[in-house]
Formats: C-alpha cells, sequence, structure tokens
C-alpha cells in the first residue's frame, strides 16, 4: 500500500528525517521512538505538510511524492493529527460531516458511516451540537478519530492517538484500532508502545531520524533495547 | 452575570438615546439608518475576506470604485439603468477579483501580514490611478429621478431611496449566514477560516475556497458598486473612504462577526448624521470613523492587558 524509499525532510536547513524506509501493507504498523525523533515530521511528508527533500513515497504504486495534502485525503489516506486539528468554532457533528465531504468515495456513504463512527464512540452522538473547541482535550482527540473514520481511508493515519486520553479509553481506542485493520492499513506512532504493541502487526523504531529497528509485534515485545527503553523493563 | 448586565445597561442606553434622537431630530435617525445600511452592505465583503482568507484588503473600496465606473459607461452605452446592472455588474467584478486573487493576493497569503498590507494598498494606488489616467478626475453622475423619491410623515419630509442600503445589507447577511451554515460549500469555507491546515486534512482545496470566498466578496462588493451609481456621483478616490470606514466597522465588530458589523455599522452612520444634523459639528462627521476605531483600539488593548 505504502512504500517510502529514501526519505529526506526537515524544517529550513535543519534535516529531521535522514533516509527512512518504511512500508505499510494490508496491516497495522506501529512508530515509535522518543520526543523530537521526527516521527510528526515523517507522516507530515507522506502526507503533504512538509515537502520530501529526496527519496521517494509510493501509494498503490503510484508516487505521490510531494502531492498536495487534500489529494492525499481524497486518494484515501486519513490523517489523526497530533494536534488534531479541529474545526474549533464548528459542531460535532459539522466536523465529522466535513471529514466526508470532501472525499470522493466516502461522501454518499456518510450517514452509514456516522452511525459507525457513533457507534464507536457514543459520547460523540449526545454531543453531537456541541462546539468542538469546547470539549476536553480526550474528547476533541476522540472527534479527531472519527472525522478520520468518516473519510471510509484506505490508509488510516494516527499520531500519538492516545495521548491525553483517560486509560480506559485509550484500550478502547486500541480496540478499535485491532477491529479496524481488517478493513484499513494502518500507521500509528505511540508513547504508549506496551498498549499499541497490542494491536499492531509489525513495527519501526525511528531515532534521530533513522529507522534503527524493524520487526513484528512479537520481535519487538522481545527486543532488548526496546524492552529496556520503552518498556521499561 | 456581569457580562449580562453590561451588555443590557449597553441596550437601554443604546434604546434610550435612540428614543431621545428619534423625538428631538428624527431625519438623523432616518438617515442614520440608510447610511448604516450603505456601510454595513460594503463592509460586510470585508468581514467575510478577513474572516476566512486572512487578509484585510486595502484595495476594498476601491474595487468597489471600479464597479461603479464600468456600471456607468455599460449603462451609458446601452441606455441601461443601473438597477439592470447589479447582476451583471456583481459577476463581472467577482470574475475580476477572481484574477487579481490569483496574479497578486495568493501569493502573499504565506508572506508576513505587513507585505500583504503593503500589497492591497498598492493595489488601490493602482486602481486609482488607472482610472484617473483614464476619466481624470472629473465626477461622473447618473440622472436618475427615482432616487429623489421622498415620504412625508407629519411635518417630516425625508428621502426614501436610499432604504434600498437598509435591504441590501440584510440580504447580504441573511444571505451569508444561510451559505455559511446551512450549505457543504460554506461550511467548508467557515473550516477554512478556522483551521485551513484541518480543512486540507479533510480533502478541501484551501487555496481553490479562498478563492471562491474573494470572488463572492467581490461580487458583492460589484452588487454594491453598480447600486452606489445610483445615488452618488463617482470619482476616482471615491472608494477609498469606503476603505478606511469598512475596516474601521470590521475591527468594531471583530472577526467573523456579521451581526457585530451591523450594530457598528447604526452607531457610525447616526453618530455621523448626529454631527451633520448641527451647522457647527457639520465638518467633524467625516472622522467619526477615525475616533471609533482609535477608541476600539484602546479598549481591546486595555482589555487584552487585563486578561
Ligand atoms: N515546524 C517546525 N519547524 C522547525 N522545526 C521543527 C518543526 N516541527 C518539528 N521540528 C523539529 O523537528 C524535530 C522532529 O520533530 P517531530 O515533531 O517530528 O518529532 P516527534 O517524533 O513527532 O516528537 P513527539 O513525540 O514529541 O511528537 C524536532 O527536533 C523539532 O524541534
Ligand atoms: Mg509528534
Amino acid at each position: 500500500m505504502l512504500k517510502i524509499r529514501g526519505l529526506e525532510c526537515g524544517y529550513g536547513r535543519m534535516k529531521v528525517i535522514e533516509g527512512v524506509d518504511l512500508e505499510v501493507g494490508a496491516e497495522s504498523v506501529g512508530l515509535f521512538g522518543p520526543n523530537g525523533a521526527g516521527k510528526t515530521t515523517l507522516i507530515g511528508a507522506i502526507m503533504g505538510i512538509n515537502k520530501p527533500w529526496a527519496g521517494s513515497i509510493e501509494l498503490d504504486g503510484k508516487s505521490i511524492n510531494g502531492m498536495e495534502t487534500h489529494l492525499m485525503a481524497r486518494m484515501g489516506v486519513a490523517l489523526v493529527p497530533q494536534e488534531r486539528e479541529l474545526f474549533p468554532g464548528m459542531s460535532v457533528d459539522d466536523n465529522l460531516m466535513l471529514g466526508a465531504a470532501y472525499i470522493p468515495h466516502a461522501k454518499d456513504k456518510s450517514a452509514e458511516q456516522l452511525e459507525k463512527v457513533f457507534s464507536l464512540f457514543p459520547i460523540l452522538k449526545e454531543r453531537r451540537k456541541q462546539l468542538a473547541g469546547t470539549m476536553s482535550g480526550g474528547q476533541q482527540r476522540m472527534v479527531a478519530i472519527a472525522r478520520a473514520l468518516m473519510s471510509n481511508p484506505k490508509l488510516l493515519i494516527l499520531d500519538e492517538p492516545s495521548l491525553g486520553l483517560q486509560p480506559s479509553i485509550v484500550a478502547e481506542v486500541f480496540e478499535v484500532l485491532k477491529a479496524l485493520k481488517k478493513t484499513v492499513s494502518i500507521l500509528v506512532t505511540e508513547q504508549n508502545v506496551r498498549e499499541s504493541l497490542k494491536s499492531i502487526d509489525r513495527g519501526y523504531v525511528l531515532e534521530n531520524g533513522k529507522i534503527v529497528i524493524e520487526d513484528s509485534a512479537e520481535g519487538l515485545k522481545t527486543n532488548p533495547y526496546v524492552l529496556k527503553s520503552y518498556l521499561g523493563l | 452575570m456581569a457580562v449580562k448586565r453590561q451588555k443590557a445597561i449597553t441596550w437601554a442606553l443604546g434604546l434610550a438615546a435612540s428614543v431621545a434622537i428619534l423625538l428631538w431630530k428624527p431625519t438623523v435617525l432616518i438617515y442614520g439608518l440608510q447610511t448604516a445600511g450603505l456601510y454595513a452592505a460594503i463592509a460586510i465583503p470585508m468581514g467575510l475576506v478577513l474572516g476566512i482568507v486572512h487578509i484585510v484588503n486595502l484595495a476594498h473600496g476601491e474595487f468597489m470604485m471600479l464597479a461603479s465606473y464600468a456600471t456607468y459607461f455599460a449603462c451609458k452605452a446601452l441606455g441601461m439603468d443601473p438597477l439592470f446592472a447589479i447582476i451583471p455588474t456583481a459577476l463581472v467584478t467577482a470574475a475580476f477579483g477572481w484574477i487579481i486573487f490569483q496574479i497578486t493576493i495568493r501569493r502573499a497569503l504565506k508572506a508576513p501580514e505587513l507585505n500583504q498590507l503593503i500589497l492591497t494598498f498598492g493595489l488601490a494606488i493602482a486602481f486609482t490611478q488607472v482610472i484617473n489616467l483614464m476619466f481624470t478626475s472629473q465626477t461622473y453622475k447618473m440622472p436618475l429621478d427615482y432616487v429623489s423619491a421622498s415620504m412625508d410623515i407629519g411635518d417630516l419630509t425625508f428621502g426614501t431611496w436610499s432604504f434600498v442600503f437598509i435591504a441590501m445589507a440584510m440580504l447580504f447577511s441573511f444571505g451569508l449566514q444561510f451559505f455559511l451554515t446551512k450549505t457543504t460549500t460554506g461550511k467548508a469555507a467557515l473550516a477554512v477560516g478556522q483551521n485551513p491546515r484541518g480543512a486540507a486534512i479533510v480533502g478541501i482545496d484551501v487555496y481553490k475556497i479562498y478563492g471562491l470566498v474573494f470572488a463572492l466578496a467581490l461580487a458583492l462588493v460589484g452588487a454594491m458598486g453598480a447600486l452606489f451609481l445610483t445615488k452618488s456621483a463617482i470619482f476616482p478616490q471615491v472608494g477609498s473612504p469606503f476603505t478606511m470606514k469598512s475596516f474601521c466597522l470590521v475591527a468594531m465588530a471583530g472577526v467573523g462577526n456579521i451581526p457585530g458589523i451591523l450594530s457598528a455599522s447604526i452607531l457610525l452612520g447616526v453618530a455621523e448624521n448626529f454631527l451633520r444634523a448641527f451647522r457647527g459639528t457639520r465638518g467633524w462627521a467625516d472622522i467619526v470613523f477615525f475616533v471609533l476605531i482609535i477608541v476600539v483600539i484602546m479598549s481591546r488593548s486595555l482589555k487584552g492587558r487585563k486578561s
């Protein structure tokens, strides 16, 4: 599905991503790494938010290197950004509606999709009319995830989806991701490595802009470096 | 609670002031509201552009001036009434605005604000000077008899044509409110105004929306350009006070606040006509907006310092 080769990317003169190879097939893939490793930057390069300096990015065999963000979305790549990026002055309903309205393959099915999303996050149904900007941080994260799902994506990218969520909801979100991976390819970055290892098939560890480990979920769970640095054992 | 009471007091004072003016000088209120309609109808599109494209268009009134000139010469050539030119002028102005947006403003959207102000200010000067070169500084006016229509109530006589501006302001504000809250494109425009990055993520073509909103605003400006011609003489600098006053009203109302523009316009319109009603203060009417803008900026910065 997604295939990245030799990607380099950064801000101004500072190179942040220094030659990354990464693949996501019909599976769920984790991307781990310390703060400032470049996870968000890498995702930004995939999504066309920052322009890649070198390397190639392909989606279904088609080069999408430097494609504009809205076109990426229309091609079926949905992003749940770390900063959520909701429309604060609009209702939850309108935020969700806009998740589908400009996606050619999703806009006609938005009513069904809305029901699905509400069954995943019942609280959003109760708060349909509330302005997104007045919701709590965790609730806003749910709106962001729900908005991404409204677009019925082929590839769902989540940047730290559990950030700021209470533990019971974190477990729930990973349950949702586990259920979703049957139909959607997933790329997820996480600080909560322990929880996310339960839902992913494979994972990468990114440090200082380079991939230092690439392994299956089972392999990562037993990798001494991962155990020490990320699972605190 | 305190905010509520303050609001109630403001309303009560406003109501008392208007009743007092109405009893004492009824024409001040009537002409004040007519002027307010004109100001609001012109300021609303500027507010729309500021709220969504996040750019202060200092060529706003100059775009209207161009629309008025275009209407004048088209009507002259075709022997047509400017009223029939409202919709065609709106369309032509929208197209013109869209082109100007694509070749100039679009490129400055990521630039610092000062550069954007310099750009639109430059456009304003260019428009004014081109018209000056083509048609000199001579004034042009359409002779229309329906604009001098008047009405008598008791021993009170006042012109009625300018009520059309109030109707226009109402049409613009309700129309935009409907567009922005009920249609998908309108909601997308609101979303772009609130968070362009979030809008791109959900598949909205942000720059297309910018162009569209700019063109829509210019359509309203074009319509006002045609309507303005029915009432007023036009000359190259005729637009510039409207740029300034629209900016004043939008600043008073705050970004994205159409009802705020309406009430700010009423305040400005009535205050100007109040000063015009007395021989001694007549000359001061044109600087009311200047005083208002200073008051607004001062109270904003005081409020900002408090919080
Ligand atoms: N807009 C920006 N301009 C300049 N530098 C940036 C920008 N965004 C991020 N950086 C820098 O790029 C590096 C990588 O940041 P990035 O946000 O990609 O890290 P991350 O792995 O997502 O971290 P976190 O876990 O904290 O989210 C950091 O050193 C950061 O300071
Ligand atoms: Mg990050």
